[in-house]
């Protein structure tokens, strides 16, 4: 179960680049997860609306895609509203 | 004004701020020249037994310590001090694994001064270790023959994200339907070229070779360009 860390940091990562833009209200956040990055999708996506609790990313949804054989664990995008 | 949706690239790796915390305790201890080795097991394949024996020998010539990661209490941090060197335990909580701000963390409070070697054992666990870097300079996975001769199989990413194989109470070897050449093939399999080095604790077969490879690595670093 270190998904929430990861979902953690995420919404750190999401909120840094948020920030950096001045603001903005974020409808979601898309992923790249790699099959090989050791991180269960599904776990994931269970924890990543307890880790935007509090955070400028609540209410925000998660988008996932699926990459085969990569350990990437990358934020590529966020959706936002401004 | 109307809100416009769009869509902003970013491109951040969600575990940036432990990589990055990593990153800057490798810095620290390359110029320390203080060589890292982290642990990473399932329960009870024999970390600590492994690392108190490994520690009562380089403590005889070399400036050792070591951090020892459990979700509850400080068992393994007072077997590990009966080695006679400086040791901290680091409670998780119900954390499945270590990051890099624990350590950092841990050090401080230890505050060990000037280290040959330092050993982070991490919480016994397959998974979640994996994803985390602890700035090691070495990642040693352990298995024992009373566990499957598959283990490597049912869990790529562990002996993906290390650099050694250990395999654990050799001298139990046959007391189960453990088969030697199958579990070094599936070493092989998952991570082809992976040094495995087979050992008991208990009996010291092999302990001379994990001792040597212990030293070789260090002097491999040291030789390293920074």
């Amino acid at each position: 179960m270190h998904e929430l860390s990861i979902a953690l940091g995420i919404v750190e990562a999401v909120a840094e680049a948020l920030d950096q833009r001045g603001g903005g209200r974020v409808r979601s956040v898309h992923l790249r997860l790699g099959a090989l990055s050791g991180v269960a999708k599904q776990a994931l996506e269970s924890a990543y609306p307890l880790a935007c609790e509090g955070s400028p990313l609540e209410g925000s949804s998660l988008v996932v895609l699926d990459v085969a054989e990569s350990r990437d664990l990358e934020v590529t995008a966020m959706e936002l509203d401004e | 004004m109307t809100l416009k949706t769009r869509l902003v690239e970013v491109r951040a790796n969600a575990l940036k701020q432990n990589d990055l915390a990593a990153r800057a305790l490798r810095r620290k201890f390359e110029e320390a020249g203080t060589f890292v080795v982290s642990l990473v097991s399932s329960p009870g394949a024999g970390k600590t037994t492994l690392l108190e024996a490994t520690l009562r020998r380089l403590r005889e010539r070399r400036r050792v310590a070591a951090l020892v990661g459990d979700l509850a209490t400080d068992n393994d941090a007072r077997r590990l001090a009966r080695a006679g060197v400086p040791v901290r335990q680091i409670s998780t909580g119900t954390m499945c694994h270590l990051e890099a701000a624990m350590v950092d963390r841990a050090l401080d409070e230890l505050a060990p001064g000037p280290l040959d070697f330092l050993f982070i054992e991490n919480v016994g666990n397959l998974v979640c270790p994996a994803s985390f870097d602890l700035g090691e300079a070495l990642r040693v996975v352990l298995f024992s023959v009373t566990e499957g001769d598959d283990k490597p199989l049912k869990y790529p990413t562990i002996f993906n994200s290390s650099d050694v194989a250990v395999l654990t109470k050799l001298d139990l070897l046959g007391a189960g339907d453990f088969d030697l050449g199958q579990a070094r093939w599936n070493v092989e399999a998952v991570r082809p070229g992976m040094d495995v080095l087979e050992l008991s604790t208990r009996t010291g077969t092999g302990w001379e070779r994990w001792i040597d490879y212990l030293e070789s690595k260090r002097d491999q670093a040291k030789e390293r360009p920074k």
